[in-house]
């Protein structure tokens, strides 16, 4: 748990760093909206086992992908030059995710640190528990929404 | 010259303003939060929009003081009130301002929200008969002009604030029991119980549609929910 964060700490801070291979900024844009949009998929399909039938299963599978995509060190997707530009279409980041790398890192953590709570709940099969962790983790992703994402 | 008391504000006008700063504070916060809470930010826009809807017919054939024409604010009421020969009783012309500022702003927020998503796991109830591109340009007006409601309510609070302390007009006490002290005019009249009914079947239809009840149904979902394991 420390060791994952630490490693999600360490993979933004450091960017597209050393041991990443260097990601042409179109491409860079390209990867972080697919890995959100499906995020975005999963998002739903846990909705909907929490408002409808729940299903453990499919719970199971999508919180983990969330999880997986969460520690997959996307911060490093945020390389210089691409603070504007078109991936599938124009990307929506504020320049403030370029500047202030504190306050980006510690929305970004707090998103993996619930996404890793999701995958625990959601293996457990406690449908109140997953719908309440389902909340905590929806409010993460609104942290850095409503400060690095324009309207 | 010392006047008699006075009732400005029936008792819907005074009901409608009360539960709509529960709903608007209850929005604020819950859309501030986000998560779980948006549940309830969708059920207070579905309240809101019923009471706006009230609002906007109470103020065509509700009592004296609610209504539109009585106290709309044409600029030589405006001019009058600066030169301070305004007279008169209800929404003084700065007041009407307010009152007309706040209704069309917090009208365009439910009117956008319902077509609002928050890429999370929030959708406007009428989410689905808007293009998605559509959807996250509404969104961020939704998102913007909320920073602005919250800007009016407060210089709506501030100017009450100003009323009571610099000039000794209390506004708050009549919002509640209606009555208005030493005051000269004629009393509210009008809006009786066939004009609320009408006002409130208006708010009602307002609110079946706006909350998408009437969509039809998404396609049932396959009897096995299940993905398979690749």
């Amino acid at each position: 748990m420390k060791f994952k964060l630490a490693v999600a700490m360490l993979s933004l801070s450091l960017a597209a760093g050393s041991a990443v291979a260097q990601v042409k900024p179109d491409d860079a844009i390209k990867f972080r909206q697919s890995g959100f949009t499906f995020m975005a998929w999963n998002m739903a399909r846990i909705k909907a086992n929490v408002d409808g039938t729940y299903n453990k299963e499919e719970v199971i599978k999508a919180a983990n992908a969330i999880q997986a995509i969460a520690n997959s060190g996307m911060g490093a997707l945020f390389v210089p030059g691409s603070e504007k530009g078109k991936g599938w279409k124009d990307t929506r980041v504020k320049p403030e995710a370029f500047t202030d790398k504190d306050g980006f890192a510690k929305v970004a953590t707090a998103w993996v640190q619930q996404s890793n709570e999701m995958a625990k709940v959601a293996a457990t099969g406690d449908a109140a528990a997953v719908k309440a962790q389902f909340g905590k983790l929806g409010e993460t992703c609104k942290g850095c929404h409503d400060k690095f994402r324009g309207d | 010259m010392s006047g008699h008391r006075l009732l400005v504000w029936d008792l819907p006008v005074r009901l409608f303003h009360w539960m709509l700063v529960l709903c608007i504070v209850g929005s604020v916060v819950t859309g501030q939060i986000g998560g779980n809470y948006m549940v309830w930010h969708g059920r207070l826009g579905l309240a809101v929009v019923g009471l706006i809807s009230f609002r906007l017919v109470w103020g065509l054939i509700g009592s004296t003081y609610a209504r539109f024409s009585q106290f709309f604010p044409t600029p030589a009421k405006v001019v009058a009130y600066f030169q301070g020969r305004w007279q008169g009783q209800g929404h003084n012309p700065l007041g009407a301002f307010s009152v007309i500022g706040l209704l069309a702003l917090i009208a365009f927020q439910v009117g956008s929200g319902l077509f609002t998503n928050d890429d999370i796991a929030f959708n406007g109830p009428l989410q689905s008969l808007v293009g998605k591109d559509f959807s996250d340009t509404l969104t961020g007006w939704h998102r913007q002009a909320s920073n602005l409601l919250i800007a009016l309510v407060l210089l709506h609070v501030g100017a009450i604030v100003f009323y009571t302390r610099i000039k000794k007009e209390h506004l708050v006490k009549p919002m509640i029991t209606g009555w208005k002290d030493n005051a000269e005019g004629e009393p509210a009249r009008g809006g009786g119980i066939v004009a609320f009914t009408a006002a409130l079947v208006v708010a009602a239809v307002a609110v079946y549609g706006a909350s998408g009840a009437w969509l039809p149904a998404p396609p049932p979902a396959p009897k096995t929910v299940e993905t398979p394991n690749f």
